[in-house]
């Protein structure tokens, strides 16, 4: 194999790849990336059994076709540390030379046939396709709520949930739930899976031309993600969570009588002043609401004490006072578009609502305070 | 130990009804009783005014009115007995840093390194008794000695509204002549079976043969061997500051022993009902639920598991400890003389359900409350849930 490549588009590729590969694994072959030449264009592949990546880079001019596989961490140190604009990359047999301006460096490499075969195309299945950004933006909306310790609702994955053109996410770590729906712009059937944390992730940053279209194919093991289309297109193939998602339709709640509107930017301000005063042991924040206002309070033993006023335009229902987890109101604050949220509440030990528009709904339990 | 320790035992005197007589001045100097009122309440405590009569804790509130028909029986409300509680100990916290609470009106404080500051044994005890007056308006007996074993000894030795110092002529004079009953861990079993050998008092305790003692009390020879050195007054253990409730349990023993594997099964029932209303009264919540099995010939058996998280649920204690208990079951049931369940890894307060358990959660812990409340107006256990088998 000989091929000249563009360095940044290559830089691009492996940073992704890297990101793919497994962390800790008796099997070095899954520490490694495998480059295969074909006539115009390189692919940078790179799996840790669950998920598995394919680049293709047209930047490249191939002088001679076939394999190599190289230590990932390597290999990307190299070509980030380089300066050139393109770097030639060599294989005979085992061994990778990368050659700049000024540098020849040798790399040993396992054998080829040592790197585990990547999952063909899925078996046909449902399929649709979606604009990049705005699965990014269902993921992102989404993803922040999955559970990051063990638990028992720690399902490492996002529910996709998609009937016909209708494609919703869900995320939940059982404290808090977030739901986001998108159009796709073709879709058949219908569909449902929880696709793992750690393929979305990658699959986010694959995203750099949200126009671009992305290709969604399933069948009941695996699900594949095809980013734009012809030699520069990457495609993610991912197990599925297998298990079944919590039934989360039964606690959006629907009868909430306590409903307002506020500024997301005012409110994220004002609940992370809050936050400021509240600790480990007390780490809940008061929202006391009452006709156009809204009072946070927070208190940490030893500590101090935090108060805060807003003004609302609105407040419909009751007088009501709940405590929430500040970080997970910040959260879901942090992915929503500027503009005004909607609150609907309906008592203290019950859920609250975060809703903006009809394509975003959070649903987080409230603390108790002291 | 080195030096020579200060230690006290502070004790409330008949704190629920004290608590009660000092919130409603109607009630001063009346015999009153603090408990269920129903046909199967039990007393949670007497005023020393019923005491007279023979009323004690424990006791059924039938039996107790039946000695002392001119009692009150107020019903006990712990909030305000753990408001008061807590003021009290606020006070003995003043005096030392090294105080552990036994419950909620007891307490052990190592006031060995406050000597210098607040004077001797004595004048510290006099100080918090006077500072408990003043302040919550109750009354506490405080004993004074070297060790944790004497000062509890010495507190309930005048009683109330009395303090005792354990010095030399107490040691040499008073100790030995106690009645074996009054030592910690003597029962009436066990009692019998000492004084039918002769051992009466402490200082027959102290004074007889290790292999004859371990004879007459079985079991582990190290308890006869720790029953002969307390009887001789000496106790290193030290006073655990830091200790809150480790666990919390209940066991039964029986008259004749229990072969059937539904009335053991209901036995375990029983023991978490009991436990897990303690737990929600000091407001804990427990991850680590343990069942203890006896045979008849006095082997023990304990069988735990942890929790994925903290509960004070009861029936999801009961669903662990029943599942404990189905894995020895399964081994193929033999008689036992003791059954009982613990809670243990306590945590402060119950941890927010999941959103998906919420409702569930809801509902299991109105039943609870309701329970609680059953329990503590008519005694007995509160509601079960109904047999399937």
């Amino acid at each position: 194999m000989k091929v000249v490549c563009d360095r940044s588009a290559l830089l691009d590729a492996l940073t992704l790849a890297q990101g793919v590969t497994a962390a800790r694994t008796p099997q070095p072959a899954l520490q490694c990336v495998r480059l295969s030449a074909t006539p115009g264009s390189l692919a940078v592949a790179a799996t840790d059994l669950e998920i598995a990546l394919r680049i293709g880079l047209a930047q490249v001019d191939v002088k001679q076709e076939g394999d190599a596989v190289i230590p990932a961490d390597k290999l990307l140190q190299i070509v980030r540390a380089s300066e050139d604009a393109t770097l030639t990359i060599e294989t005979a047999k085992t061994t990778m030379h990368i050659r700049g301006a000024d540098s020849h460096f040798k790399v040993y490499g396992p054998e080829v046939k040592d790197f585990p075969a990547l999952p063909g195309p899925a078996e046909k299945g449902p399929t649709c396709e979606i604009p990049a950004g705005s699965l990014r933006r269902l993921i992102t909306r989404t993803i922040f709520a999955t559970a990051v310790e063990n638990s028992r609702f720690a399902i490492n994955g996002v529910l996709f949930d998609r009937q016909g053109r209708k494609l919703r996410l869900v995320a939940t770590d059982g404290r808090r739930l977030a739901l986001a729906k998108g159009e796709c712009g073709s879709g058949e059937g219908e569909h449902r899976c929880i696709v793992p944390t750690k393929a979305l992730n990658v699959l986010v940053r694959l995203v750099d031309d949200p126009e671009a279209p992305i290709q969604i194919a399933a069948d009941q093991g695996r699900i594949r993600f095809t980013v734009g289309i012809g030699e520069d297109a990457a495609v993610l193939t991912s197990v599925l969570v297998e298990g079944a998602f919590p039934p989360f339709e039964d606690v959006i709640p629907k009868d909430q009588d306590k409903r307002l509107a506020i500024d997301a930017g005012e409110l994220s301000s004002a609940v992370r002043r809050a936050a400021l005063l509240t600790n480990e042991e007390s780490k809940g924040v008061r929202f006391s609401f009452a006709d156009r206002t809204l009072t946070l309070s927070s208190r940490a033993p030893e500590m101090g004490e935090a108060e805060i006023h807003l003004d609302l335009d609105e407040y419909q229902g009751e007088s009501m006072e709940i405590g929430f987890n500040p970080a997970f109101v910040i959260d879901a604050l942090k992915h929503v578009d500027g503009g005004p949220v909607t609150i609907e509440l309906k008592a203290p030990n019950k859920p609250g609502l975060i809703k903006q528009g009809q394509d975003f709904t959070y649903v987080l339990m409230p603390v108790s305070l002291p | 130990m080195s030096e020579a320790r200060t230690i006290l035992h502070v004790d409330m005197d008949a704190f629920f009804a004290s608590v009660e007589q000092r919130d409603r001045p109607e009630l001063r100097g009346k015999p009153v009783l603090v408990g269920g009122a129903g046909r199967r309440g039990v007393v949670a405590a007497a005023s020393y005014e019923a005491r007279v009569f023979g009323c004690r804790s424990a006791m059924p509130t039938g039996r107790a009115l039946r000695l002392c028909p001119t009692a009150i029986v107020v019903r006990p409300r712990f909030d305000r007995y753990r408001t008061l509680s807590e003021q009290v100990f606020a006070i003995l916290g003043r005096f030392t840093d090294l105080l552990e609470p036994l419950s909620i009106d007891e307490a052990f404080l190592d006031v060995t390194g406050s000597r210098r500051l607040h004077g001797d044994g004595a004048a510290i005890a006099a100080a918090i008794r006077r500072s408990i007056r003043d302040e919550s308006g109750l009354t506490a007996s405080v004993g004074v000695a070297p060790n944790k074993f004497l000062a509890k000894l010495a507190s309930a030795i005048r009683k109330p509204d009395g303090m005792t110092v354990v010095d030399e002529a107490f040691l040499r004079d008073a100790l030995p002549t106690l009645p074996v009953r009054r030592m910690w861990g003597v029962g009436p079993a066990l009692e019998a079976r000492l004084v039918a050998e002769g051992v009466r008092t402490f200082g027959d305790l102290a004074s007889a043969a290790p292999e004859r003692l371990a004879m007459i009390v079985g079991g582990d020879p190290a308890q006869s061997l720790r029953l002969a050195r307390l009887a001789r007054g000496a106790d290193d253990r030290p006073v655990e500051a830091d200790r809150t409730a480790k666990s919390i349990g209940h066991e039964r023993t029986f008259h004749e022993d229990l072969d059937d594997a539904q009335a053991i099964r209901a036995e375990i029932v029983e023991a978490i009902a009991s436990t897990a209303r303690r737990l929600r009264r000091a407001e804990l919540s427990a991850r680590c639920v343990t069942i203890k099995l006896r045979s008849p010939d006095f082997r023990t058996i304990t069988r735990s598991t942890t929790l994925e998280k903290p509960t004070d649920r009861t029936d999801l204690l009961r669903a662990a400890a029943l599942s404990l208990l189905e894995r020895w079951l399964e081994a193929g049931p033999s008689p036992l003389r003791l059954v009982g369940a613990a809670l243990s890894e306590l945590v402060a307060a119950p941890p927010e359900p999941s959103l998906f358990e919420a409702e569930a959660d809801d509902r299991r812990r109105a039943f609870d409350a309701v329970s609680d409340r059953i329990a503590t107006r008519f005694g007995g256990s509160g509601l079960r849930p109904r047999r399937s088998t």
